[in-house]
């Protein structure tokens, strides 16, 4: 069985493609066959932050359009060899997608025995964040503790439960999941961020991950690597912690959630 | 078949009466520049729900009859403020004349006219002959009484999301949120956090209320009367609060105070 997981926001630069690449890795890891796909046609990202852009020969759109095949355009990833990537096409715009070439190139990755698609969603309500969802069978809704990125995921839940295959033909609703990126408990503390329980009871779900706001996610990201698999940093531990729960794990609790304990010196010199 | 005017394969459009959101603007005074200053510091508090809204002009609380010419500076002065004058309502006496003269129609109440023609044509019956024989004569025409019971919503109102019990009330037993509406041709119950917009009574039904159990609304109307809370009065945000119509005023409690 193939699940197909969108990852979503409404709002732009909240932290899709990251936890896009960081979710694949973490489920490919576990041995699990994952492909992710970039649906960000035009503003190609994923391929960058999954270090693989210089191995793009074929794209999303090619595969669409029938100039290469499906096997020709996955990148196989360096790190782990159950994890395949599909880049988006820099050079076209979103209205090169259409509900039939996504799902052609879904169906052949399931009938390729994918345990898992990862779509990593553009932002907005637009055709590529549309088509993204269509035929998700769950759903990850990246929010930011803020009000507006909390006010647009409101927004994509309502289309999640209304304008996927799964909402038009009646069946079991897409499943979904909160994933509270860039949080910063001292910010919090402070009163100038939501907090985990503000954003679970605006939006009425629960969280399956809280990522700390951390430098290492840029690092990372230059360096081409999945923040997943940089040891040593509290967002790779809590993407771990959020792979674990999609994955069913449901006893883990929530980690690098509360304000950081000054050292002695800190409190002295005020840190 | 229950479409108003039945279409055949080959028809291009439908025809029937329906129910149109208009905004309904009951002209106090003919005072065109004090209608637009007040139009415009009305519409800022919440400028997306008027923008480009059709207007129906209410002549009735003027004593005399309006100048043709006065009228004219009036509808103007809807449209700087963003809206569209589209008909004069029935409920003036002088707006059949007014009317014609404005090249717009007289827009009569929207209670009758909505109502589907099969029902009409039940109440016309019924009232000519005696009614054991008529009611034990079924119709086949006849369309199914509208439901009795409110129409249940058990999932959450997300933002940019919309649902209307038509004819009935709306029981919400989830969160409204932030940019949602929820609206009712009778009352509105929210158990559940309301965040967006609430509007009850939309066809006009004074008596009808909102009711819901943590109030932080963006807006509420009832029959059209409508109070937008760009901050929310501490009495109120937060509680189980319910708001009713008295007179022409919009009134708020707090339960269990
Ligand atoms: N946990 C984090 N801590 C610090 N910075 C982060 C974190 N997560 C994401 N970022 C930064 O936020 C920016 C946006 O991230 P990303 O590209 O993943 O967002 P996106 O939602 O995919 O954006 P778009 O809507 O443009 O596709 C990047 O600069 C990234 O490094
Ligand atoms: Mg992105």
């Amino acid at each position: 069985m193939t699940e197909i997981i969108v990852v979503t926001s409404g709002k732009g630069g909240v932290g899709k493609t990251t936890t896009s690449a960081s979710l694949a890795c973490g489920l490919a890891r576990t041995g699990k066959r994952v492909a992710v796909i970039d649906f960000d046609i035009g503003l190609r990202n994923l391929d960058l932050i999954m270090g693989c852009e210089r191995r793009v020969v074929y794209d999303f759109v090619n595969v669409i359009n029938g100039d290469c095949t499906l096997k020709q355009a996955l990148i196989k990833d360096k790190r782990i060899d159950t994890l395949f990537v599909l880049a988006a096409s820099q050079t076209r715009d979103k209205d090169a997608l259409t509900a039939e070439g996504v799902r052609k190139v879904l169906d052949e990755l399931i009938a390729d025995g994918f345990d898992f698609i990862l779509c990593d969603s553009p932002a907005g309500i637009e055709k590529g964040a549309h088509l993204a969802m269509y035929y998700a069978d769950r759903a990850v809704v990246v929010v930011n503790p803020e009000v507006s990125s909390v006010r647009d995921s409101d927004r994509i839940l309502g289309l999640l439960a209304s304008k996927t295959e799964r909402a038009e033909k009646g069946g079991t609703k897409v499943r979904e999941h909160l994933l509270l990126t860039r949080y910063s408990p001292t910010r919090v503390a402070a009163g100038e961020m939501l907090s985990i329980a503000d954003v679970k009871d605006i939006l009425g779900l629960d969280v399956i991950g809280v990522i700390p706001e951390s430098p290492q996610v840029l690092s990372a990201s230059n360096a081409g690597t999945p923040v997943i698999m940089m040891d040593e940093s509290d967002a790779a531990a809590a993407y771990g912690d959020a792979v674990a729960r999609l994955l069913g794990d449901e006893s883990l609790p929530m980690r690098f959630i509360d304000e950081p304990k000054k050292g002695f010196f800190a409190r002295v010199f005020g840190g | 078949m229950k479409k108003a005017a039945a279409a055949t394969p080959a028809s291009v459009i439908d025809l029937r009466f329906g129910q149109v959101g208009l905004l309904q603007v009951r002209l106090r005074e003919v005072d065109a520049p004090a209608i637009k200053a007040e139009l415009a510091a009305r519409i800022a508090s919440a400028p997306q729900f008027f923008q480009h809204t059709g207007v129906c002009l209410d002549l009735s609380a003027l004593e005399h009859p309006p100048e043709v010419a006065t009228l004219r500076g009036i509808v103007e002065a809807i449209r700087l403020a963003g809206m569209i004058t589209v008909g004069v309502s029935d409920a003036s006496p002088t707006a059949d004349q007014l009317a014609p003269a404005l090249d717009l129609p007289v827009l009569a109440g929207f209670r009758q006219l909505s109502r589907p023609p099969a029902q009409l044509v039940r109440a016309a019956k019924a009232a000519a002959q005696p009614a054991p024989e008529a009611v034990s004569e079924p119709e086949p025409e006849i369309a199914p009484p509208p439901p009795t019971s409110g129409l249940v919503h058990t999932q959450p109102v997300r933002s940019g999301q919309r649902v209307y019990a038509r004819e009935r009330d709306l029981i919400v037993t989830a969160a409204v949120g932030a940019g949602a509406e929820v609206m009712a041709d009778g009352c509105v119950h929210v158990y559940g956090t309301l965040r967006g917009r609430a509007m009850a009574g939309v066809r006009g039904d004074t008596n009808a209320r909102l009711f819901c159990q943590e109030f932080r609304a963006e807006l509420v109307a009832i029959a059209g009367v409508f109070r937008v809370f760009e901050t929310l009065p501490e009495e109120l945000a937060g509680h189980p609060v319910q708001a009713w119509l008295e007179g022409e005023a919009l009134r708020f409690s707090r339960f269990g105070v």
